[in-house]
């Protein structure tokens, strides 16, 4: 069936049902909001950061005393080259520069292949059905690390992890979860629903880099398989409510105390097959109930390279 | 005849205290348990108040429903009667209101077990209720309690009938027996685009509305919790170019159907004096 646009289907959804018509955003009320911004390094001091966002417009930030940057490493700020993607977690209406990543990437799938190329490994990901199959380099200096949090090495089992992207190669540097221990195809079932209605759900959120680079919204993975046109979809440890593309879930981040509108804009097919937990304050209930595109994820006050904050979400 | 009556009517308070026992502890349940993000939103008049409101609004029903149980059990004075009758009344007229307002929201009589849409049936259920409540103010002052304490069978006969009546009344039994065989709550459950289309199709509001379309096959259909979407592409009264959708319940024999027509711009668009010859498919 034709799928035509996720707006379009709030807009005739809350027709239908005589909803009020709310746009997706932040919650209001929680004081100073972290604001993303994204775009390429053109020049940077101690002091100011001169970015060229995707629409192309110049803007340039002040950086706090306090801000660090990763690229692999966390390295000061006025040492990222130019030339680099940086999403930036600002303050002061997106004008203070709290926190810079610089080529960041996500590399989140089942490992299909493993080859070795001198030192460094060559994996081939499989990353669901949109976004296809995905090939990665594990170097050498990464490996002992990535290999600790992901015992099965091993064609069929999952794979996350949080990397750089340098001259074109995603490069993997940190492990990004706990590899689940069950092959990719044999999620464990969700607890029974005796509970009754779910009007919230908890659980990990994580983020994508399957997402446009400055898009805001989520991925989500229990979807009917008809609707999203994705034979993966519908697969999650966690029992969740169906919903649909152009749905909007209201994400909490319980650690950062933020809450924020999100449209679905993705079919998280991947994340639904991974069931584990989050320890970024406290240890979350199994199963990664939402995934989050890197701007939602920074403005929702979480950090990339620790990849995970424990949520809570509902409907609406 | 009349000591029949009277008997009757009489039958019915330990009835209305079970309900409002049920009700209020559903309620604080519901509201307990609920302190986060999209909670509330899809239950009872509860969402006829802002966000923050929620709660305590579920909250307050529920102690309004705990004073009115103590007065009936404890005294046989007419002011508790009068007081149950006018709390059931107004009720009625509260659901008819979140109806007509919000569509897709359940009646939240029971907390979240009553979330399917308010249909005719949880209205006749309040209406019966204001009509037991107004029968036992003819009726011996006694208390609840010495009534239960020293009930005779024509008694337990009576407030059976009572029961039987408001759980026919009741949609809430629909989805609790649905949740005991299938173990999941109605948003869980996979549900075939087709079966929800065969509903639509079966519905009085797809054929009040199907010359309006120009297109038997649906353009574009989408699932979100228990509800499936589907739209056609149609023509207005005034043969504006307009999309019709249709939402379609998952959950119980006669689902609600809700219709909607929206122009190019996302704005509703008035089907005219069409609606108001519907008869509403919600039964559920």
């Amino acid at each position: 069936m034709p799928y035509r646009s996720v707006d379009r289907r709030r807009i005739l959804a809350a027709a239908a049902l005589g909803r009020s018509l709310d746009e997706p955003g932040p919650a209001p009320d929680e004081g100073d909001a972290f604001q993303a911004v994204t775009g390429e390094l053109l020049d940077v001091s101690p002091h100011l950061i001169l970015i060229e966002t995707p629409e192309g417009r110049h803007e340039r930030l002040v950086i706090a005393p306090w801000a660090t940057a990763w690229r692999g490493e966390n390295v000061a700020p006025a040492d990222l080259p130019r030339g680099a993607n940086v999403i930036i977690r600002a303050l002061r209406s997106g004008r203070v520069v709290d926190r810079i990543w610089a080529d960041i990437t996500r590399i989140t799938g089942v490992i299909r292949s493993i080859g070795a190329e001198s030192r460094d490994q060559t994996v081939e990901l499989y990353c669901g059905p949109h976004r296809g199959h995905r090939t990665i380099v594990v170097p050498y200096g990464a490996s002992g690390r990535l290999r600790v949090r992901h015992p099965k090495f091993e064609p069929g089992y999952l794979f996350d992890a949080i990397g750089v992207r340098e001259d074109g190669v995603a490069k993997a540097r940190l492990p990004a979860t706990s590899q689940p221990p069950y092959r990719w195809t044999a999620v464990p079932k969700p607890p029974p629903g005796y509970g009754g209605t779910q009007s919230r759900i908890s659980g990990t959120a994580t983020w994508s880099d399957a997402f446009d680079y400055a898009e805001r919204g989520a991925a989500y993975p229990m979807l009917e398989r008809s609707d999203a046109d994705c034979q993966d979809t519908g697969v999650s440890c966690t029992g969740l409510p169906y919903l649909a593309l152009g749905s909007t879930l209201t994400v909490r981040n319980v650690c950062a105390g933020r809450t924020s509108a999100l449209p679905l804009a993705a079919c998280g097919c991947m994340a639904g097959r991974f069931c584990d937990r989050c320890l970024e304050c406290g240890t979350s209930p199994r199963g990664r109930i939402v995934e989050l595109s890197a701007t939602s994820f920074v403005e929702l006050g979480g950090d990339l390279t620790k990849g995970c904050f424990n949520a809570r979400i509902g409907p609406g | 005849m009349t000591w029949t009556l009277t008997m009757i009517a009489v039958a019915q308070l330990p009835v209305l205290c079970v309900l409002l026992a049920a009700g209020a502890l559903a309620k604080v349940w519901t509201a307990r348990g609920d302190a986060e993000p999209g909670a509330l939103g899809r239950l009872g008049p509860a969402v006829l108040v802002p966000d923050r409101l929620r709660a305590p609004a579920m909250l307050v029903c529920a102690a309004g429903e705990t004073a009115l149980l103590t007065g009936l059990l404890a005294s046989g004075h007419p002011a508790f009667r009068w007081a149950a009758a006018g709390f059931f009344a107004m009720s009625t007229y509260v659901l008819w209101e979140l109806r007509r307002q919000r569509p897709d929201v359940g009646c939240g009589c029971f907390g979240e077990v009553s979330a399917a849409p308010v249909g005719l049936r949880s209205l006749g259920r309040t209406t019966v209720l204001t009509a037991m409540a107004t029968g036992t103010v003819w009726a011996p002052p006694v208390s609840g309690w010495s009534l239960l304490t020293a009930m005779t069978w024509p008694d337990a006969l009576a407030a059976a009938g009572g029961l039987v009546v408001l759980a026919a009344l009741s949609p809430e039994i629909e989805e609790a027996a649905a949740r005991i065989r299938h173990r999941a709550p109605c948003e869980q459950r996979p549900m075939p685009p087709e079966q929800a289309l065969h509903r639509l199709r079966a519905s009085t509001v797809w054929r009040a509305h199907e010359r309006l379309l120009a297109s038997g096959e649906p353009v574009d259909s989408w699932r979100e919790l228990c509800w499936r979407f589907f739209v056609y592409p149609g023509r207005s009264r005034t043969d504006e170019p307009v999309d019709v959708v249709f939402a379609v319940y998952l959950s119980g024999r006669h689902p609600a159907v809700r219709v909607a027509l929206v122009d190019a711009t996302g704005q509703p668009v008035d089907a005219g004096t069409l609606t108001e010859s519907i008869p509403v498919s919600a039964r559920g």
